[in-house]
């Protein structure tokens, strides 16, 4: 390489030379310590970003990126899942999350970055909505409360049943627990509108 | 641009600049707008190839969805090789395609290409006739990709007798680059070139 075929003339040129010596030992040592402290910095860049990994995760094949890059990239080819680096098998599962000091902590594979989860938002608004128009009968806010418990309950118990899911990562969702969460909702939903009507009825 | 696919051409242009083949004039990138959309690349042909003493230039379009999907790349530089067309610089090459991985850079794309160029895979052809003359006109072959890297790529192998042939054709009015092309089709043969382009 380039750095190291320098380093051998300078060392050739200093000896031939003595009262340059000391400049060029320091020129030398100047350059070492700038190409040490980067390639420090590239052993942990992400392979995809190319920039310092951000929530790292390591595959088992060896290769460091960062979670919201290699997500984006199993997204990208959801049928033939593979390092981006070596073409090793990868999927999510096949991966480690990796947790230095002063870190969050959190498993960054809990967290979806290219997708905000809008379907938690939209819930509520639902919810809201068949409520709303039926203000002052006190009746249908207990229920509502009744109802969305379980729905939150299933909700958490799916996600620490997750595997390789820290119980940190609870606030978020896998596509699957989204979905899930769809159903339950919408299973919900007409619940309490057979309700309704009962109660109308009655 | 998506800002991650600005971001990383950045980088790697850094890294392009400072690799050693660019040092030995092996492979060059320059911009070509300031959006980091464009770039024009440069590879030189491979020594103990056809190819040897050229210079080709290819367009590199990448993609709003870069990295994750591959940088469009095709030969400006006119060139005879079986997997890249001899009529629109298009490349066949599955790392451009199906084999693309997100950890590839442009110096790697630009590798692979004089890669490709030092070994062409004539089963999997992007031109169907270079193909058929690589596997069937070895030698005819060899010397038509050295001609044509000496007239469009600066090589020094440039073949006096082709030449005269595609005067020959020029003198009935046909147009030079349409001339050299079909007389390479036809293993320069000057009686079939004239068949196929007065048929
Ligand atoms: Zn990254
Ligand atoms: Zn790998």
């Amino acid at each position: 390489m380039a750095s190291s075929s320098s380093t051998a003339s300078t060392e050739e040129a200093s000896t031939s030379q003595p009262e340059k010596k000391e400049e060029t030992k320091q020129k030398k040592e100047d350059d070492g310590e700038e190409s040490d402290k980067e390639s420090d910095e590239k052993m942990f860049e992400c392979n995809i970003c190319l920039d310092t990994a951000k929530d790292a995760v390591v595959s088992y094949c060896g290769h460091l990126f960062c979670w919201p890059c290699l997500y984006q990239w199993l997204e990208t080819r959801p049928n033939r899942q593979s390092c981006p680096v070596c073409k090793a098998a990868i999927s999510r599962d096949k991966c480690i999350p990796l947790y230095g000091r002063g870190g969050s902590g959190k498993d960054p594979r809990s967290k979806i970055p290219p997708r905000p989860p809008p379907t938690r938002t939209e819930q509520t608004d639902n919810g809201r909505f068949s409520w709303g128009s039926n203000e002052g009968n006190g009746g249908f806010h207990m229920s509502f409360g009744i109802g969305a418990f379980p729905f939150g309950f299933f909700a958490s118990a799916f996600n620490f049943g997750a595997p390789g899911t820290a119980p940190a990562g609870a606030n978020f969702m896998t596509p699957q627990q989204i979905e899930e969460q769809e159903f339950l909702s919408k299973v919900f939903i007409w619940v309490a509108l057979i309700f309704i009507v009962w109660l109308m009825l009655a | 641009m998506a800002n991650i696919a600005t971001q990383r051409i950045k980088r790697e242009f850094k890294e392009v600049v400072k690799s050693e083949e660019v040092a030995r004039c092996a492979i060059r990138i320059d911009l070509v707008n300031d959006s980091w959309s464009e770039l024009r690349g440069e590879i030189a042909g491979p020594p103990d190839t056809p190819y040897e003493g050229g210079v080709f230039a290819l367009e590199i379009l990448v993609p709003e969805t870069y990295p994750f999907n591959p940088p469009k790349v095709r030969f400006l530089t006119k060139i005879w090789h079986p997997n890249i067309s001899s009529v629109t610089g298009a490349i066949c090459l599955d790392i451009l395609k199906d084999q693309w991985a997100a950890a590839m850079t442009l110096r790697t794309v630009l590798l692979s290409l004089q890669a490709l160029l030092a070994a062409a895979e004539p089963d999997d052809p992007q031109d169907a006739v270079v193909a058929r003359q690589y596997k069937e006109y070895h030698n005819i072959f060899k010397t038509t990709a050295q001609h044509w890297t000496a007239i469009y790529a600066g090589g020094p192998n440039r073949i006096g007798e082709y030449e005269t042939r595609v005067t020959r054709l020029v003198d009935m009015g046909v147009d030079e680059l349409t001339a050299r092309a079909v007389l390479s089709a036809n293993n320069w043969d000057l009686e079939r070139a004239t068949e196929t382009i007065f048929s």
